[in-house]
């Protein structure tokens, strides 16, 4: 009796502090909240919560500002970039692994070095490239930089989930007469699923957040996305914190409801190996 | 219903020869069993003849026609896998109809070869479960049922049972015997198993380091074995091997002097001369407990003893040397004991130094 | 290589272009958009802007240039600082966090895990200026809230060219700590329990049973935060640009802050690319030290099994 009892009792101890724990943790975002739901008298006021609340703030915001059209360029790019980088590591993954091509290991083992680059070293060159190109302020000037600075991350996980696929499946589908094609789409996606999940989801948190790029490459307004406008809104309600928070909060929102829907799955892709460790 | 004839083939793995220059022919309808220790290239001529390995030199014949350039499924044949292979996102019935699927095979075709598969495997109830759901042996009854579908001319088996604990593995074994007569195709099944490969077989290859040892119906190569690596392979306990040296060879027959003490009469078949160092083989079941019986005698001490019920397997120790003996009985024989042994000349095989058989065939296989 | 063995495939020639297919798209993206701009910096940094709009040769001034700047030496430190205290700091927290939600949690599992790991995916221009507003002076709750503990804060500590980094990096620490969390989540759930048991039954518990047996099973995990922490680190740009511009006076300045502003506020390319350079080859050391240190494991997965 005395065991359960003290058991439960440093379960409870250790909830209560987790919860504590999260509480300060998730100040920011309440704060952030707090703001955006506040009269402009309380507004500069030093206080974690003040009453009574109001949605003024974000009925401003939204009625004054072209919300909706950087929602979906933030989401064209990313839902662009999601499908390029997972079907092309997908594929060469598979060449990498299942069909064991020669040379794809090279090539793969190139790639992985590419891993380490950081994306500041290449926002100049990149830029004059797609000047070249004629991609300032389009889609796709973002969209195929992204992408090749995805790629390598998700082959390295799509690769090692291949790896640790049982290859009598493979012979099998050779058996069953199947081409490469056939074989990639009907035995090995399938097989990945859980990888090919954790991978677009991750892509689309990093690639929906990414700024430095985007900051210079996006400079036309109606072609900007949700994570470089804020900077302007700042400016523009200097006075006014409590519509900027209102948008903050705005902008931060989707994602965050888009990742409380899929992290089930993300999470489930991670323990399967996703990321070992 | 095919013929395969595998001529000549040669297969490396980078410098490392996997199987140095290889013929078999395998009958229309025969089942064939190979057999031999792992790694001995069984699982590669196996993976070879359904063209999932490719070969370095020679040629492979299916009545006739050269498939050595064809892909797996153009050659006829069907395989199951060790591990099933089993695609675990499809249910059983998407699984034993993929090849058809693939090879664009009319649906209501598809669906009634399912059907007759699954009735032949009383796989009806699990067609819509996924291969996780489905039981060891149900699992290998869909990988059978999958090969059954295509209606194969050569019917590939890697070593299907290994995967299965004992009970069911016997089963299973009752399962295939029965589809091979069902079938009617060809059937070349790969196994490490000896007792598989002698219940199940028309006709035996044991390989060894990617070689053919021996080619023959299973009797035949247990009575006959042409070498000691075939006579030690197939049997259970293993056949026992005494050393011994060549004293007098005279009329057709060869004294030998065995290293534990004795002297035996062996009849010749192949050359030996004398003082050449030989080893004499008997397999456990033939040897006598029973001083009155006929043979030759030696003795020595009882080191371990088996009793399995039916069986004792008794393991003798001679000076240097041990052999099992095993006894049907029912005689209760003491650890430690001193035993009395007569091994029957008749059941006696005789191997040269590089293992060739060398005795001639055994009275008992000449008697059946 | 003499193997001459084929694999009996349909069609030689139409198998070799579909696999083909397969290659050619990654590796299409890996030249035009990171090999060839890669190669770009390494010529433009050897580079000037010459007279009638074309350019000459310039050897290694631009490096020359850097590398007598003060302010890349603040760089040098910035970074150092970021990337010792971050990435510790957040191992430390998302590991504490990953084993008592992990260990000891169920019902509330899921919740937890998915709560401490929003900083991650709230957009980094709204967390800096969040971030900005919670520092400031008068209307802050940083320092209102920091006096009630005795803390008091005169100023912004953005504002402080002696804090700014450090009250950056703790804005950094906290919006990544729920990855770490995650990263140590899979690590622990993909243990094998037959280890723990096995540490119980000789004995290890508390304290003795996390550093002896899960810390070490974990290494793998750490390996990789720590791997993603020094590309994170050299990455390193949103949060420095929106809350401080690398100020005040170059204070609190990154690579990327730097980077940005030789190239593209003062359009000089050629230093521009030869900073560039240099933190690709930092990139390269520390990647290259990473792997002579801690063996081959070359990125952050792993098979599940070997």
């Amino acid at each position: 009796m005395t065991r359960i009892s003290r058991s439960s009792a440093k379960s409870l101890a250790l909830h209560a502090t987790l919860f504590v724990v999260l509480g300060f943790w998730m100040l920011p975002l309440v704060y952030m909240v707090s703001v955006g739901l506040r009269s402009p008298s309380q507004a500069f006021d030093p206080v974690l919560f003040a009453w009574p609340v109001t949605f003024a703030n974000f009925i401003t915001v939204i009625r004054d500002n072209p919300l909706t059209g950087i929602f979906l360029n933030s989401l064209i790019i990313t839902v662009a970039t999601v499908i390029t980088v997972v079907s092309v590591s997908a594929l060469f993954a598979f060449a990498c692994s299942v069909l064991r091509l020669r040379g794809s290991l090279v090539i793969y083992a190139t790639l992985l070095t590419t891993l380490m680059v950081p994306l500041a070293s290449l926002v100049l060159p990149l830029a004059i490239l797609l000047k070249t190109f004629g991609w300032v302020n389009t889609y796709w000037g973002l969209i195929f930089p992204y992408s090749a600075l995805g790629v390598p991350f998700a082959i390295v996980i799509l690769k090692a989930f291949m790896d640790d696929s049982p290859k009598e499946l493979f012979d099998a589908a050779r058996v069953d007469g199947c081409s490469s094609w056939q074989t990639f789409w009907h035995v090995a996606l399938p097989l990945v699923r859980p990888a090919l999940v954790f991978v677009a989801i991750w892509q689309f948190i990093v690639t929906w957040n990414e700024f430095f790029l985007a900051l210079i490459v996006l400079t036309r307004a109606e072609m900007k996305t949700l994570t470089i406008v804020p900077m302007q809104y700042s400016g523009l309600y200097m006075a006014n914190p409590g519509a900027l928070f209102a948008i903050l909060t705005l902008i931060a929102l989707p994602l965050i409801f888009l990742y409380v829907l899929v992290q089930r799955a993300f999470v489930r892709g991670l323990l399967a190996g996703a990321v070992k460790g | 219903m095919a013929t395969l004839q595998i001529d000549n083939i040669i297969k490396r793995f980078g410098t490392v020869t996997v199987i140095p220059e290889l013929s078999l022919t395998v009958k229309d309808r025969e089942f064939c069993v190979l057999v031999g220790p792992s790694g001995c290239g069984k699982s590669t001529l196996l993976r070879i003849i359904a063209g999932l390995e490719a070969i370095n030199a020679g040629r492979l014949l299916v009545d006739g026609r050269d498939v050595s350039a064809l892909a797996p499924p153009e050659r006829g044949i069907a395989m199951v896998f060790q591990s099933y292979a089993l695609y675990p996102h499809m249910d059983v019935n998407r699984n034993m109809g993929f090849g058809l699927e693939i090879s664009r095979t009319p649906r209501n075709e598809i669906v009634s070869r399912v059907a007759r598969a699954a009735e032949s495997l009383h796989l009806g109830k699990f067609l819509r479960r996924r291969p996780r759901e489905l039981s060891g042996g149900q699992r290998q009854r869909v990988a059978i049922g999958r090969a059954i579908t295509r209606k194969p001319t050569l019917f590939l088996l890697d070593e299907p049972l290994s995967n299965l604990d004992a009970a069911l593995r016997v089963n299973m074994r009752v399962e295939i015997a029965r589809l091979k007569e069902e079938l009617n195709s060809t059937m070349i099944y790969v196994t490490h198993d000896q007792v598989e490969a002698m219940t199940l077989a028309d006709r035996i290859v044991v390989m060894n380091e990617g070689r053919i040892e021996q080619v023959g119906a299973p009797l035949e190569l247990y009575e006959q074995p042409g070498n000691r690596f075939v006579a030690g392979f197939l049997g259970s306990p293993a056949m026992n091997f005494l050393s011994g040296t060549v004293a007098q060879v005279a009329d057709g027959a060869a004294r030998v002097d065995l290293t534990a003490g004795t002297s035996v009469m062996i009849p010749l078949a192949g050359r030996v001369e004398t003082g050449q160092f030989v080893e004499l083989g008997i397999r456990p079941e033939h040897i006598k407990l029973n001083e009155d019986d006929d043979g030759v005698p030696v003795s020595g001490r009882a080191a371990i003893v088996e009793m399995l019920g039916s069986d004792t397997f008794v393991h003798v120790r001679l000076g240097d040397e041990t052999i099992v003996v095993r006894d049907s009985h029912g005689r209760r024989i003491g650890k430690g004991l001193d035993v009395d042994l007569r091994l029957p000349v008749e059941a006696c095989y005789l191997f040269d130094q590089t293992g060739l058989r060398v005795s001639r065939l055994n009275g008992l296989a000449e008697a059946a | 290589m003499s193997e001459t063995a084929q694999l009996p495939r349909r069609s030689h020639s139409v198998a070799r272009l579909t696999n083909f297919a397969f290659v050619l798209p990654a590796v299409v993206l890996f030249v035009v958009f990171i090999a060839y701009p890669i190669l770009w910096v390494a010529q433009n940094s050897l580079l000037s802007a010459g007279s009638e709009g074309g350019t000459r040769y310039a050897g290694l001034t631009h490096y020359i240039d850097i590398l007598s700047n003060p302010t890349f030496w603040t760089v040098v430190r910035n970074m150092f600082l970021w990337g010792v205290i971050t990435i510790p700091v957040q191992m430390v927290i998302g590991g504490v966090l990953a084993y008592c939600i992990e260990r000891h949690t169920r019902a509330w599992r899921g919740f937890f895990r998915t709560a401490f790991f929003l900083p991650v995916v709230t957009s980094v221009s709204v967390v800096s200026l969040v971030w900005v507003q919670i520092y400031a002076p008068y209307y802050g709750i940083a320092q209102e809230y920091l006096k009630h503990i005795g803390i008091t804060l005169t100023y912004s500590p953005i504002g402080d060219p002696k804090t700014a980094i450090y009250a950056l990096i703790i804005v950094n620490i906290w919006q990544w700590t729920g990855f770490s969390m995650l990263m140590y989540i899979a690590g622990i759930a993909n243990m094998p329990p037959e280890v723990l048991d096995a540490a119980r039954v000789d004995g290890a518990r508390g304290w003795r049973l996390a550093v002896h047996v899960i810390i070490p099973m974990l290494a793998p995990s750490t390996k990789s935060l720590l791997m993603l922490g020094v590309i994170g680190t050299l990455q390193t740009f949103p949060i420095v640009h929106l809350m401080t511009g690398g100020g005040p006076n170059c204070a609190s300045e990154v690579f990327g802050t730097f980077i940005f502003k030789q190239s593209f506020i003062l359009g000089d390319t050629g230093s521009g690319a030869a900073l560039s350079v240099l933190v690709l080859m930092i990139a390269l050391v520390l990647s290259v030290l990473q792997i002579v240190f801690l063996g081959t494991q070359q990125s952050s997965a792993k098979g599940r099994s070997a």
